[in-house]
């Protein structure tokens, strides 16, 4: 791997997960045995949608490759290329010149579900890599085997044999055919809207949430990470459509399992479980696919 | 990279890491902090942004004519600390008066008291007084210490939750979320508040009262615990006094009798009073419904009383949680940037105050100095002839702002430190440009003791500093003070006059802070205080008597308006109303009022109504909501365009001296 590293970073700057205070987080690496193999505390989506940016003209992109960032964070990434890639210049920028190289998780992390969309070992990626007790299996997309000349190559089915480990130890969800059962009129919405603080959490931490607030600022067009729990959130002249909290949490599951799924065909959900851990009043995620709604 | 700092907002203080690096940026709470957890409320996440406005103060200024000039530092400093030693010489130290604020660190509110005595005054206040001053005084009189008794990790363990005046999920959100995961796993939560607040919706008691009435519903709680005999005996034999007197006091509040002061059925407060008192530990939250009132030192010590004859006090899980607005009121009042207090809460007229006068080398004034409120009036009649007032905006926040303008206009040299151009900055003879919370070192104290290290992540914009820094300066010029060369040689100096704080150090503090006491006793700081005995030995009940708040509606005046803050918003808005997403979740003033009251005087959502009080009226539009009962309105403080607090009159506390934000009687005009 170090080797790996070494000739990827001649071409890109190099980030990782590293450890701040117990917390793991991403910041630039310069080897190999900086990177910690653990599950940041966040989804790194500022490396292609900034927090916060003026809009008024493209910055120089620097060409990123980022290491040890989850299956489930960069698959956010896939689902969002759907949406937005090629419509929004600036993640289309930083997409083309960012790799992500994603660690898979060898154990299922608490709560998470990602198994039940498929994780965590991608279909989709540009380099992949499995840990495995000091060896690394590695799987490389078209575009950057150039990097993997020197390696040997295994036989497919270790990938196989560990996919169906991983299963075992994580139970699937069942997301088949939830855009159909899930209930206009569910009594969920209410039940959350009482607790919900409207803090945004759920939001920010998504890898695969991707609105965002448009506003200007003297001589400055900017652009701010946005939540659409807020009751200002796509607000026009006439308010917002959606006045009430329960509505707006409604909508936000709607728009992941429901309108995502018919537009493009896809979740708007990999299954990270990050909403989930960082709502301050336990809103969980997992519940609205698994709720009886015929029941109701 | 990662810089782990404290949320700017409120007294919860999350600690949140911003990860910087090549162009992006990324918030998060920190996971290992006790107080947050890693959560974070839209605050914390998309309360930024203010930061850099451009309209930040970037240059030190001096007042010419109507308008400012720029001036570099050296020169402002030294024309205000002149011009100061020259109303000082001429007119006395008890003509200058300082205004510190909550928003400031410890070691920024130790300074700027001890330049006001070091000048020879006792005139220090900050905005603790418009807020938590009877907490401070309320408690130090019951328990010993002004200060919650618990942590907020300690809530755990609580069986039952009694909130009283506040509106947590919206104040101190991340607080109220934690109250909502316990109130989950089947914990009882009792609320007691005028509005129908958002965790009422969860609780199992909701007891709606009527605004000002809060010692007739707190006394006829306890007169059901003592009726029934659910007090705590062995408690109150043994680590409390005056019970005898107390409950003769609490005998003359039946529930059946108060319900037509507070509108409560007594079966709730029969139901509130088991849960209390049978269903330990119960841990007890306030915050501004309590103390802004006339008699709200008062109405704090009825909550000591509650919880000393439950003996809910001393053990994991229960306690006295007063809710602190600004992340650091606790700090700033344990610093002793209060009129009556030294640093550590040593009276003014006490012999203690000779330990100062050891460390600081000079004699040290003994009279009571000048409240907030006081000082802007003694500035009207012309007593007060200068003011030096940092990080704070009076002409929005205080009660009966045209007082204090008329004040402000009065004074020979006003000096505002700050980091936006305000309402009250824009009137002031100097201004000095501060840098943020976020650009600065040094340590806040949060709403349950922790003290708390915060650390630059910005550099200040322009010229602007830390205000450690520029009060060093204007001490050394005005009084030859020490040369303090960073924040921590300041804290080392706290740690010698605050034995609280005398264990702590920026060292062990880090990351997760703690929680004072911290000293020889406890090195390691003090989770559950008063767990054996109280720092005055014994716990005093206090009878308290009920006496209606100042203003009562009446046929002139139907209506009560009670003030507050809503979740997007803080106090003057300086901060808030400049980060876009928050002031677009509230972009403008408005007064909510109940949906029978608007039919009945045929106001429709959103239209622009007169409100108008005995001191003052203002425009503002109407939300209609079944959140607020008939009779009373809501109004939030935090818009210039509506400035509520002209409405308010000039009633005080005449223990606290706060003024009563929260019942005043107003006309609803359409
Ligand atoms: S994280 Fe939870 S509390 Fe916060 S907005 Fe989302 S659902 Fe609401
Ligand atoms: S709860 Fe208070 S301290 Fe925490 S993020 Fe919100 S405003 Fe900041």
């Amino acid at each position: 791997m170090a080797k790996l590293f070494k000739s990827i970073s001649e071409e890109y700057d190099t980030y990782g997960t590293i450890s701040e205070q117990g917390e793991i987080v991403f910041g630039q690496v310069r080897g190999f045995k900086d990177i910690v193999d653990g599950r940041s505390k966040y989804a790194p989506k500022e490396f292609l949608i900034s927090r916060n940016e003026n809009i008024l003209y493209l910055p120089k992109i620097e060409k990123k490759a980022v290491f040890g960032i989850r299956s489930c964070d960069l698959k956010g990434f896939y689902i969002m290329d759907r949406q937005i890639y090629g419509k929004d210049p600036f993640y289309t920028a930083r997409r083309d010149n960012t790799l992500f190289i994603n660690f898979v998780c060898r154990e299922p992390c608490e709560g998470g579900f990602c198994s039940s969309f498929g994780g965590p070992v991608l279909e989709e990626y540009q380099i992949q890599v499995i840990p495995d007790g000091g060896k690394y299996l590695v799987m490389v997309s078209e575009e950057f085997e150039k990097y993997m000349k020197d390696f040997k190559v295994v036989e497919n089915n270790e990938i196989e044999k560990f996919r169906k480990d991983f299963d075992n130890k994580m139970e699937k969800l069942p997301v088949e055919g939830i855009e159909n059962r899930i209930k206009w009129n569910s009594k969920l919405w209410k039940e959350y809207a009482s607790i919900c603080i409207s803090c945004g959490a759920c939001n920010f931490s998504c890898p695969t949430c991707y609105c965002f607030d448009l506003y200007d600022r003297e001589d400055e067009r900017l652009r701010e990470w946005d939540s659409c729990i807020l009751a200002g959130f796509t607000s026009s002249s006439a308010g917002n459509n959606r006045p009430e909290l329960d509505e707006r949490l409604r909508q936000r599951f709607y728009h992941k399992y429901v309108y995502y799924k018919k537009s493009k065909d896809v979740y708007l959900c990999t299954g990270c479980n990050r909403c989930t851990e960082d709502c301050p009043v336990d809103i969980d995620i997992k519940e609205v696919i698994t709720h009886d709604y015929s029941k109701e | 990279m990662g810089t782990i700092t404290v949320c700017p907002y409120c007294g919860t203080g999350c600690q949140i890491v911003i990860n910087e690096y090549g162009s992006s940026q990324h918030i998060i709470g920190y996971s290992l902090s006790p107080v947050n957890e890693g959560k974070l409320c839209i605050k914390g996440y998309s309360g930024l942004s203010y930061n850099f406005s451009k309209e930040r103060l970037i240059k030190p200024m001096i007042r010419e004519g109507d308008s400012f000039r720029n001036a570099d530092w050296n020169e402002a400093l030294n024309y205000s600390a002149s011009r100061m030693r020259e109303i000082i010489s001429k007119y006395g130290p008890d003509s200058v008066a300082f205004q510190s604020s909550a928003k400031c660190t410890n070691e920024e509110n130790y300074l700027m008291q001890k330049i006001a005595r070091m000048a020879g005054t006792n005139n220090i206040d900050h905005c603790a007084r418009s807020c938590h001053s009877p907490t401070a005084l309320g408690l130090i009189n019951t328990i010993g210490a002004g200060a919650a008794t618990g942590s907020i990790g300690s809530l755990e363990d609580t069986r039952t939750f009694f909130i009283i005046g506040t509106n947590t999920t919206e104040q101190h959100p991340i607080i109220g979320a934690k109250i909502l995961r316990e109130r989950k796993k089947g914990k009882n939560l009792i609320v007691a508040d005028p509005r129908k607040i958002q965790l009422s919706t969860s609780a199992n008691v909701f007891l709606q009262f009527k605004p000002g009435s809060d010692i007739a519903l707190l006394n006829s709680i306890m007169f059901v615990i003592l009726k029934n005999n659910w007090q705590d005996n062995d408690f109150i034999n043994s680590r409390t006094q005056g019970f005898e007197e107390f409950r003769k006091e609490i005998e003359k509040y039946p529930p059946e009798v108060t319900e037509e002061i507070t509108g409560v059925n007594p079966s709730l407060v029969e139901e509130a009073a088991m849960m209390i008192a049978k269903e330990r530990p119960a841990a007890i939250f306030y915050a501004m419904g309590i103390t802004q009132h006339i008699h709200g030192t008062e109405n704090v010590m009825d909550v000591s009383n509650l919880a000393l004859i439950t003996g809910n006090i001393g053990v994991r899980g229960s306690g006295i949680f007063p809710l602190r607005g600004q992340n650091n009121v606790q700090g700033s009042s344990d610093m002793g940037a209060l009129s009556e207090f030294y640093p550590g809460y040593v009276r003014y007229d006490s012999d203690n105050v000779k330990k100062f006068e050891e460390l600081w080398g000079k004699k040290m004034p003994r009279n009571r100095g000048l409240t907030l409120s006081e000082m802007f009036d003694a500035a009207a009649d012309g007593k007060i002839k200068a003011i030096y007032l940092m990080g704070e905006n009076p002409l929005i926040t205080e009660a009966s702002v045209s007082k204090v303008e008329e004040g402000i206009n009065n004074l020979e040299l006003f000096i505002v430190q700050d980091i936006f151009l305000t309402l009250t900055a824009a009137k002031a003879h100097v201004v000095f440009p501060a840098a943020s919370s976020l650009e600065k070192e040094g340590t806040f104290t949060n709403t349950e003791r922790r003290i708390q290290k915060i650390s630059p992540i910005y550099k200040p914009p322009g010229e602007a500093k830390p205000d450690w820094w520029i009060l060093k300066e204007f001490g050394k010029m005005l009084l030859g003070m020490e040369d303090y060369s960073s924040p921590e040689m300041i804290f080392d100096e706290i740690r010698k006059v605050i034995y609280n704080y005398s264990g702590a150090s920026y060292d062990n503090i880090f990351p997760i802070g703690k929680q004072w006491p911290i000293n020889k006793d406890f090195p390691e700081g003090t989770e559950i205080m008063h767990s054996k005995s109280f720092p005055i030995g014994r716990g005093k009940l206090i009878p308290v008597p009920f006496g209606y708040p100042a203003e009562r509606a009446d046929d002139d005046y139907r209506f009560i308006m009670t003030t507050g803050r809503n979740y997007y918003h803080w106090h003057s808005g300086t901060m808030t109303r400049r980060t876009d997403i928050l002031e677009r979740e509230s972009p403008e003033p408005y007064v909510e009022i109940n949906n029978d009251d608007a039919m009945m005087l045929k106001i429709r959502n959103g239209q622009v109504i007169t409100l108008e009080s005995r001191h003052g009226s203002i425009k503002i539009k109407a939300r209609i909501t079944d959140k607020i009962p008939s009779g009373i309105v809501f109004v939030p403080f935090h818009f210039v365009e509506a400035r509520v607090n002209e409405l308010v009159g000039e009633n005080y506390d005449p223990i606290s001296k706060i003024p009563e934000f929260k019942v005043v009687a107003v006309k609803v005009i359409p």
